[in-house]
């Protein structure tokens, strides 16, 4: 039996999660507060999630930056390659908040990315 | 001849615009919001991360969207506000100096004022660090704005002194950008941020925070070259041959925030010194009729929901007063802090309607009970400075005095 700890981010509780994998290989997930806990935890264990956000160029507006995330978290390890795709892209404005800027980023499909501001 | 205003807003951040749609809704007309920047929405539209709105709309929304919903808001409701605008003085008598480009030098007479001028944050200087003075020393905020606003990368090889949230963000958006944040710097055993940022910004990019060190020494001739670090022991003296050297082109500084308060001092409000902000009861109301205090200008907030929601009570509050049905005082209870709590807000009680009670520990704490008064009001697992504690109080349940201790008990937390 394996036991480690993962800690839990979704609020300012910050409950430190057990995790135990039995030697039958089920995995226990213990000493978290509340339930919500135990889904974002069990995705960090399979595959970690993290919103992108960051700005691209804009022409025409008052300030040369546009603020942009994805409207869902990807994969931890597409973030970077993400960002190196979203430095190519330039806007002109005006943008209405919640334009999206770019359907399927990586033929991520399920990632369109949105803008506000 | 001065003109008259109902109620004046200092500040557009995400305390001063929910004071003025609260002020607004609640009938008020009259009203101005007053902001030095471009741009309503104080920090946030720089705040181009997500993880604000998660208790307020139980949205995960970036600053531009979270601060977005009540600049609209502001819009529909048709509030005045003026913008490029600085408030340079306000009289004890509530009479505003202000400046700008288009009206020069006015004043104005306000019958209610919400004072939401958040905080600013400490610099260089105030942390006194020896050696060179070249460029690349900037503060996180500074930083956080040439990226996010203005669209420059300030430095490529990165220190970062301070792990406040704001620092562990920037060393988060810097590595994205292409930078290399070398580590984040902390001179106390435990981060200054909240969990959440150490995991996201610093574990996910493998950035290295060095707990118990500090900088002794910054060399450089025109640009930041390299800094001198130590180690410190639990009495933070430095320990003896554990100096080294660490190459940098930019040194930022995530070293604290304080309340800006001039305007504050300017009215002779008086002040709290543990939050370094004007004292307020459960109401937002201060030392001062009609003049009510919200956000960061009181206490440096960790959770922007949290400042929306005392700018609402302000706003609410101000309005009920220019109304004239505002009630007077039941009780006069001044709430004194235990050695375990660094601060608390409110200072004060004088009404009897529920109210949350926020404070901030001196160090981290585990199975901590919390009382005031005669009343347990809360229990929690684990407690860090970082994280402001909201809690829920009932004032009618608890026995009046004037004053009345507040009290967090607990394990030293060594975690």
């Amino acid at each position: 039996m394996t036991v480690h700890e993962i800690p839990c981010i979704l609020c300012p509780v910050s409950c430190q999660a057990r995790v135990e994998k039995t030697a039958a290989g089920t995995i226990l997930i213990t000493n978290l507060e509340c339930q919500r806990g135990e889904p974002y935890v069990r995705q960090e264990l399979e595959t970690p999630l993290r919103d992108v956000f960051t700005t691209i160029s804009i022409i025409g507006a008052d300030i040369p930056r546009l603020p942009v995330r994805t409207s869902q978290p990807v994969p931890k390890q597409e973030v970077m390659n993400c960002m190196r795709a979203l430095a190519q892209l330039q806007v002109t404005a005006p943008v209405r908040i919640g334009t999206v800027i770019h359907q399927n980023l990586l033929d991520l499909v399920y990632l369109p990315f949105v803008s506000f501001f | 001849m001065v003109k008259n205003l109902d109620l004046a807003v200092i500040g557009s951040g995400a305390a001063g615009l929910a004071a003025a749609v609260a002020g607004a809704t609640a009938g008020i007309k009259d009203v101005c919001i007053f902001e030095r920047e471009a741009w309503l929405g104080g920090i946030l539209p720089q705040c181009i991360h997500t993880g604000f709105g998660v208790q307020y709309f139980n949205e995960n929304l970036t600053g531009p969207e979270y601060i977005t919903r009540f600049t609209e808001e502001v819009h529909q409701l048709q509030i005045p506000y003026r913008l490029n605008t600085l408030v340079t003085h306000i009289s004890p008598s509530k009479r505003i100096t202000y400046v700008n480009s288009e009206e020069g030098v006015t004043h104005l007479q306000a019958k209610a004022i919400v004072l939401a001028m958040g905080c600013r944050e400490r610099p260089r200087g105030a942390i006194t660090i020896p050696g060179d003075r070249p460029a690349g020393i900037l503060t996180a905020g500074t930083a956080q704005r040439l990226l996010d606003i203005d669209g420059y990368l300030p430095g490529r090889r990165i220190i970062i002194l301070g792990s406040g949230d704001i620092g562990l963000i920037m060393a988060r958006r810097f590595t994205m950008e292409g930078a290399i944040v070398q580590a984040v710097i902390e001179q106390l055993p435990y981060p200054g941020g909240l969990r959440r940022n150490i995991v996201q910004c610093l574990h996910d990019f493998n950035i290295p925070l060095l707990l118990n060190h500090t900088i002794t020494a910054i060399h450089g001739l025109d640009r930041v070259e390299h800094i001198d670090i130590v180690q410190l022991d639990s009495q933070l003296n430095p320990i003896p041959n554990t100096q080294r050297t660490m190459a940098c082109d930019t040194l930022v500084l995530s070293v604290g925030l304080i309340p800006e308060n001039e305007l504050s001092y300017d009215m002779q409000l008086q002040m709290s010194p543990s939050t370094r902000g004007p004292w307020i009861n459960e109401q937002c109301e201060t030392s001062k009729q009609g003049v009510y205090a919200c956000g960061n200008v009181v206490h440096v907030n960790d959770l922007v929901d949290h400042v929306t929601q005392s700018g609402h009570i302000a706003g609410k509050v101000a309005a009920k007063y220019l109304h004239k049905e505002t009630s007077p005082p039941l009780y006069h209870m001044q709430l004194i802090p235990n050695q375990n709590i660094r601060y608390l807000v409110p200072h004060r009680i004088n009404y009897n309607t529920p109210f949350t009670l926020y404070l901030r520990v001196t160090h981290p704490l585990r199975q901590a009970t919390i009382t005031l008064g005669n009343q347990v009001i809360g229990y929690r697992q684990r407690v860090t400075p970082s994280e402001l504690i909201p809690l829920s109080v009932d004032p009618t349940k608890i026995i009046k005095a004037d004053s009345i201790v507040a009290a967090i008990t607990g394990i030293p937390d060594l975690r």
